[in-house]
Parts: structure tokens; C-alpha cells; sequence
């Protein structure tokens, strides 16, 4: 058996089979159609949360933001555009606040576009409250507080909307500081201040969602995938089933078209091949059924493995492992190439050939399982690695071309004592 | 979940942490640096006196966003203070506006980042507050203003108040999240045992496929050499049966009454269901004859795979023997059954045919030796074709 977890393009009749993305599971089956609503999911999974965070963070702002106004309201030529400021952000955040608790945790764009009017209309009151005082960056407080506010659609609307907003922003800032205050040393220091003020909340923010959501997909790929530890010696997949059930159910409707004479007899030739075809690949997913091992499904329907790691197994030994083993070595080969985000890490997993003679005691076998990478300098393996790997069996480690190198001898039940 | 699974996502919080910690951090030091740069802001000699300790300031941030240990935070801490107390000698005067503008991106955001690593535990907890209430008194002593609290000392308090609830805030979310994951991985294990079991089902409805694969094969060739009201009867019964099996159901085929999917004892007799094959080739214009015994027993895999490399073999008959009949002798003795099904057609020349082109090697032999069993073809141009299928009682 040839484990190379590229899936065959072709099958041993020269059909070809359905095509199929890099899990291996075809497009348009149900499968992959789960896969693809369960990597939607992890995009949203758990940034609800953040968000509300990020407004918490936003009103914590807007209180102290109060506190400063207050503090110097005395100084205001005009308090009364300044006080209008303040009320009309505080309401665009209850507001919003409001909306997610009824509506769910949706933005739609007119939300978005009146949240970013009011917060225009905030900037605007605040500019005219501080325009006569000739210090934007020491005065600015409602105008600061809309850059956290922004925080309130960060994970709601696309990074690259909250992103130019808060540029805006920071463009008028510039602009109102440009236009009022005499720039010295005296000022300078209160300008720089509140024009990053404007941009970092989003920038800083957009860079957690974006780590979050990243942490999210890995999590989400390594549970789907560790599904495949309880798995039998042999198992078909998650997409072997759905196979069947498609090829059954096509022959089913050329049957019943014929039979009701729909299809007229004799076949036109298209429809002839189309029974050919189906009959092969009904053939081949009957007879070549289970042939591959949980490890095989593992890396094949993980986004992570598939890219980075090449299984040899041509005993299917694999199926051998009980779920500790299998839990072990799965781990293993994650933490050596997930850990590395740049530069490509790669491991060559093979297991076999059995040599040893069972133990006349124990009666277990040694699965020899090899463990060659690239790009995985043996100092730098996470700890955690060292454990899993254990789990296995008893190990040792090298360095091959100035990547780590891992033998395990794996003890496994024979199977012919079974 | 296993052990791992904690462990790694513990992990992947601590980096979020650090990472989040190390951005604020050396954004808010670049901004720092600037603002103290700004001519007129400082002595010159006061700027190149806290430069080395920025250094340090600087690297402590860059390796708090691998590490988590405390040794940065507190090197980070104590080299930012430091920079807080050069800049503000001497004491008892009051610093400039622009210097004490100056010094809120140090002390707020430079500083308070390493709050976001000082949620987890009580140790960390404790070291948050110290680090807090020194930051702001320091802020405020080094500003020397007459007042009880200034501006900056308030700035100085929200940065870290905001940096401590990011910082405990996002603890909180990656957890959370991971419970949701795992619900998800659960109902994902769920479905593949499902899929598994589905798969097992399908695939062992061989029976069944069987008849749909022969069916399909003769449409594969257009129904040509078939009476098409045969064949449409034929279909009807397959698609029935598919039917069945994807309501869920363990079909019974009617018309031959002969093998039965939902049979629970362990052996069947190989008779009744080899009159449904007949039944079923008498259809397709092939008249088969049965010799021999037809009260042989056999476990229900073994037959499956005896029946479909029968039913393989009398279909390469039908289809390029050019006779109408075959014969198909049944014996037995205490090990093994044998068929040997024979045809006086045109038969060949076995160098010239390649097996595999006749299904043979995977239908045939394959099928057999799963279960032990094993098939010999003997066949010469012009003296028909012998086929000798056994199997292990």
C-alpha cells in the first residue's frame, strides 16, 4: 500500500476520481462543505467575547476621557458643544451596546455607517469646543475617546474599515492641530500624543482579533483532527461514507430512470459511459474500501499536516497504536510543525518495517517509527514535544542535517494474537 | 481533551499575552522616545543619560514577547521607572508641561504593557499593584506639581488599568473559545464514527451492490443483447433496493427471494441464493445450469465473495464467450467448495488476454483471497473457457 498522502488523482481503472482539495475531500461533497462551515465558525468562535471586552476597554476610556473634560471645563470658552460631544458619543456606545444585546452580534452597514456618522458628529462638537483654545492635542478628550470607541466594531465589521476610520480620524486631528496650535516644544510632545492616540486602540486591536482568530483555526484543525485517535485499525474516513452514499445514490436515479423509462433503452452512448463510470467507482470504493489508517486521515484532513508532514506506512502499522500511542505521536508531529511560523518546517513520518520477533513474554511487537524533519533545530522543540513523543515509546534523538531526528520503538499488540 | 490539549492551549494564551504585551509595549517606547527627543524637552545630556536604559527597556519588551518570565517584567519595570526618575532631577521643582506630556506614553503605555502578563496568578497580581501604585506616585513626584493629582498621573493610572483588563480579559477569552472548539471536536467525533459506521453499513450491503453492479454494467454497454422490458425490471428492482438502503432500511430482494441482508444467523445455504443468480443471468440472456450440491453452508462473508466472483465470472461469459448457456458445477468436500463454471465458447489465448481487463484480478481473485479463497482460469482460442472459484468452508 502506498501512503503518501497525496490522494490518487486516478484510480487503477484510469477514472478519474472526483477532484479533491488539499484535505482530500471533494469540494462539493458534504464533507467538505462541513470542513468549510466549521473553519466559518472558528472565524467567529469566541471573538464575540473579545469584542465585548474591547468595550469595556472603550467606556473605561470614555470615563476617564469625562474626568479630563471635567477637570479643565473651566477653561472652555463654550461648554456647550464640548457637553453635546460627550452625550452623543456616550449615547452612539449604548446605543451599540443595546443593538448587539437585541439584534445579535451583527454589524450590518447602515449600523456601521450611522455608528461612524455619530462618531464624525463627536469629533466635530469637540473640534468646535477646543478650535478658539489653540492646543488640539492638550484639549481633545471627546475626539481621543472615538479611537477607543472604534474598538466597539472591531470584531464585527472587516479590519480594513476599522482601519481607515481610525485613520480619518487621525487625518482630521492633523489637520485641526495643523490649523489652530502654534507647534513648539511646548505643544509638540500633547500633538504627537493625541494623533496616536487615534490610530493605536485599532491598530493594537486588530492585532489581538487577528492572533485570537489565529489560535482559533489551529485549535479548531487539531481537534478536528485528533478525532482520528479512536479510530479502528482501518478506517474509512470522513469522506468515505459520503462517497458511497453519492455513488449509491446516482446509480439509483439512472435505475430508476431506466425503469420508468425515462432512459430510453438502448443507452445513448453518454449515458452508457456515465453507467460505466459509475459501476467502476462503485467497484473500487466496495472493494478498496479501508485500506488506510487513522494517521493517514489525520494528515491528510488537517490544513496544519497536510502541508508539512509525508507518512510512510506501507504495513498500515498506524492501525496498530492504541489511542495513548496514537494520542502521542499525533501530538508530537503537531507541536514540530505548528510551532514554526516562518520558514518551512517539514517531518517525514515513517513506520515499519517490523524486523524483531515479538517478546516471548509479552507477546508485543516493536513498530520502529522515524521521525525525520526539516527545518526543526533539536533546541528549539517545545518541551511538551519531548512528552508526547514518550507516549509513543522509548525514543532517541538526533540531528540530521541540522534538523532533529526521532526513533521511537513503539510496543504494540499483535495482531495475530488477536 | 488530554493533557496536551490544555497544555497547548495554554500556551497559545501565553503567547497571545506576549505578543500583545511586546506590540503595546515597544510602540508605546517608540513613542516615548520620540516625544523625549523632541528639542527643547530635555537636557541633552539628561537624553543621552536615559538612552542606555531605554536600551534596556527596549530588549526587556522584545523578550517578554517570547518569554513569560518575570525576570523581563521586572527588568522592564525597573529600567522604565529608572528613565522616569532621570528625567524628572532634580526633584522638588516642576517639571515643564511638554516634559510631563512627555513622559505619559512611558509610564502608561511603555510600563502598563507588562501589565497585561500580570493577571494570572496572585504572585503576578501583587507585582501588578506594586507596579501600578510605583509607576503613578513616581509619575506624580517627578512631575513635582503643587497639586494632589495631575493629568498625567490619571493618564498613568487608566493606562494600566485598561492594560490589566486586556490582560484579563483575553486569559479569559482563549479558554472559552478552546471549550467551544472541544464541544466542536466531540460532535466532529461523533460524526465520524457515524461515517464510519455508514460506510460499514454501505459496504456491506455486497449483495446488494452486486446486483447493482451487474445491472450497471450492462447499461455501461447500452442494454445491447438485453430484452429491454427485462431490463427495466431488472432496474426497478435495484433501484428499489438502493431505496431502501439509503432510507436506512436492510433491503429484501423479492424478485429472487434468494439472498436476504437482514438473514442474522451466521451461515446461509448457498442454494436458494444460487437460484437468484440464475434467475437473474436468465434475465440478461444467459442460460445457466447448476450441477452438483446446493445444500452447502457457508459463513455470510465468504459467500458474499463466492456469489460475486460467480456472478463476475458469468457475466465475462455473457459478455464474450458468444454462447447463451453456461455450466456451473458445485462440489465439496470437508474444507473447501469449488465451482467450476464452464462455457464451450470462443474462449482465448490467456497470454494474449490481459486478466486484469476482465475485472478478473480485482473482482475475482481479489474478493476471494480476502477471504481466503483463491480462482484459476483455463481457457484456449476455440475450446472455451473453465474457471475453477474455491473457498474455505
Amino acid at each position: 500500500m502506498s501512503s503518501g498522502w497525496t490522494a490518487p488523482e486516478e484510480n487503477t481503472l484510469g477514472v478519474i476520481l472526483g477532484r479533491r482539495n488539499r484535505r482530500g475531500v471533494p469540494n462539493a461533497s458534504t464533507a467538505g462543505r462541513a470542513m468549510r462551515q466549521a473553519s466559518a465558525r472558528g472565524a467567529s468562535l469566541g471573538t464575540g467575547y473579545l469584542g465585548t471586552g474591547a468595550s469595556v476597554l472603550a467606556a473605561v476610556q470614555g470615563v476617564h476621557g469625562i474626568a479630563m473634560f471635567l477637570s479643565h471645563a473651566g477653561e472652555y470658552p463654550r461648554l456647550l458643544p464640548i457637553a453635546l460631544a460627550w452625550f452623543l458619543y456616550a449615547l452612539t456606545l449604548v446605543g451599540v451596546a443595546i443593538a448587539i444585546a437585541t439584534r445579535g452580534e451583527r454589524m450590518p452597514n447602515w449600523m456601521f455607517a450611522l455608528f461612524l456618522l455619530a462618531l464624525a458628529g463627536v469629533v466635530a462638537l469637540d473640534f468646535t469646543a477646543i478650535w478658539p483654545m489653540h492646543d488640539v492635542g492638550r484639549y481633545a478628550t471627546a475626539s481621543v475617546s472615538v479611537g477607543f470607541g472604534l474598538l466597539v466594531a472591531l470584531t464585527l465589521r472587516r479590519g480594513r474599515e476599522i482601519l481607515i476610520a481610525a485613520l480619518l480620524l487621525a487625518a482630521a486631528m492633523v489637520v485641526a492641530i495643523v490649523m489652530t496650535t502654534p507647534l513648539n516644544d511646548e505643544t509638540l510632545p500633547a500633538q504627537i500624543l493625541a494623533v496616536v492616540l487615534c490610530v493605536a486602540p485599532s491598530i493594537v486591536g486588530l492585532y489581538i482579533v487577528r492572533w485570537f482568530r489565529r489560535i482559533v483555526q489551529l485549535e479548531l484543525d487539531r481537534v478536528l483532527v485528533q478525532s482520528t485517535v479512536s479510530a479502528p485499525r482501518f478506517a474509512v474516513g470522513m469522506l468515505a461514507s459520503e462517497e458511497l452514499a453519492r455513488l449509491d445514490l446516482a446509480a439509483e436515479e439512472l435505475l430508476d430512470s431506466v425503469a420508468t423509462g425515462r432512459t430510453e433503452l438502448p443507452l445513448a452512448p453518454k449515458t452508457a459511459s456515465v453507467a460505466a463510470s459509475l459501476a467502476t467507482e462503485l467497484r473500487l470504493h466496495l472493494i478498496e474500501g479501508r485500506r488506510e489508517t487513522w494517521l493517514y486521515h489525520a494528515i491528510t484532513e488537517s490544513e496544519q499536516l497536510g502541508k508539512s508532514v509525508t507518512l510512510t506506512d506501507r504495513g498500515s502499522l498506524a492501525g496498530l497504536l492504541n489511542p495513548v500511542q496514537r494520542d502521542g505521536l499525533l501530538s508530537a508531529v503537531w507541536l514540530l510543525v505548528s510551532d514554526k511560523r516562518k520558514g518551512a518546517s517539514t517531518a517525514q513520518v515513517t513506520l515499519g518495517p517490523v524486523t524483531a520477533l515479538p517478546d516471548p513474554v509479552t507477546k508485543l511487537i516493536t513498530v520502529p517509527v522515524v521521525m525525520t524533519t526539516t527545518g526543526i533545530a533539536r533546541n528549539r522543540v517545545d518541551p511538551a514535544t519531548w512528552d508526547a513523543i514518550s507516549k509513543v515509546g522509548a525514543f532517541v534523538d538526533s540531528t540530521q542535517n541540522s534538523s532533529l531526528r526521532v526513533e521511537i520503538d513503539c510496543m504494540v499488540a499483535n495482531p495475530a494474537d488477536q | 481533551m488530554t493533557i496536551t490539549s490544555v497544555e497547548l492551549i495554554a500556551k497559545e494564551r501565553d503567547r497571545l499575552l506576549q505578543r500583545s504585551a511586546r506590540v503595546i509595549g515597544l510602540g508605546s517606547s517608540a513613542v516615548a522616545l520620540l516625544c523625549f527627543s523632541i528639542p527643547g524637552v530635555l537636557e541633552g545630556t539628561t537624553l543621552l543619560s536615559v538612552l542606555p536604559l531605554f536600551v534596556v527597556l527596549i530588549f526587556s519588551q522584545a523578550r517578554v514577547g517570547a518569554s513569560m518570565s518575570l525576570i523581563w517584567i521586572i527588568l522592564g519595570l525597573t529600567s522604565g521607572l529608572a528613565i522616569l526618575i532621570v528625567v524628572g532631577l532634580p526633584f522638588g521643582t516642576t517639571a515643564s508641561s511638554a516634559l510631563a506630556t512627555a513622559m505619559v506614553p512611558l509610564a502608561a503605555g511603555s510600563l502598563a504593557s507588562f501589565a497585561i502578563l500580570l493577571t494570572s496568578n496572585v504572585r503576578r497580581m501583587i507585582m501588578l499593584v506594586f507596579g501600578f501604585l510605583t509607576s503613578v506616585v513616581v509619575t506624580e513626584v517627578t512631575i513635582g506639581a503643587p497639586t494632589v493629582a495631575t493629568m498625567e498621573g490619571a493618564s498613568v493610572a487608566l493606562g494600566w488599568v485598561l492594560a490589566a483588563v486586556l490582560g484579563y480579559w483575553l486569559s479569559a477569552s482563549v479558554p472559552r473559545a478552546a471549550r467551544r472548539i472541544y464541544s466542536i471536536g466531540r460532535a466532529h467525533r461523533a460524526e465520524r464514527q457515524a461515517s464510519e459506521t455508514e460506510a460499514q453499513r454501505r459496504q456491506g450491503a455486497r449483495l446488494l451492490h452486486d446486483t447493482v453492479l451487474a445491472t450497471l454494467t450492462l447499461l455501461a454497454h447500452s442494454g445491447v443483447g438485453v430484452a429491454p422490458s427485462a431490463l427495466q425490471q431488472q432496474a426497478n428492482d435495484d433501484a428499489r433496493l438502493l431505496r431502501q438502503l439509503r432510507l436506512g432500511a436492510t433491503p429484501v430482494p423479492q424478485s429472487s427471494g434468494g439472498y436476504n441482508l437482514e438473514q442474522p444467523v451466521e451461515e446461509s445455504a448457498l442454494g436458494t441464493t444460487l437460484e437468484s443468480v440464475k434467475q437473474r443471468f436468465g434475465r440478461m440472456g444467459l442460460e445457466v445450469s447448476w450441477h452438483g450440491t446446493g445444500q452447502v453452508l457457508l459463513p455470510s462473508d465468504v459467500l458474499d465473495a463466492f456469489l460475486l466472483a460467480l456472478a463476475e465470472c458469468l457475466e465475462n461469459v455473457r459478455r464474450h464467450s458468444g454462447v447463451t448457456d453456461a455450466h456451473v458445477t458445485i462440489t465439496d468436500d470437508e474444507t473447501t467448495v469449488r465451482a467450476m463454471v464452464t462455457d464451450a465458447g470462443v474462449g482465448f489465448d490467456l497470454k494474449d488476454i490481459d486478466e486484469a481487463r476482465l475485472g478478473f484480478k480485482d473482482s475475482v481473485v481479489g474478493r476471494l483471497k480476502e477471504v481466503g479463497g483463491n480462482a484459476r482460469l483455463f481457457s484456449s482460442p476455440g475450446a472455451g473457457t473453465t474457471v475453477v472459484l474455491e473457498v474455505p468452508k
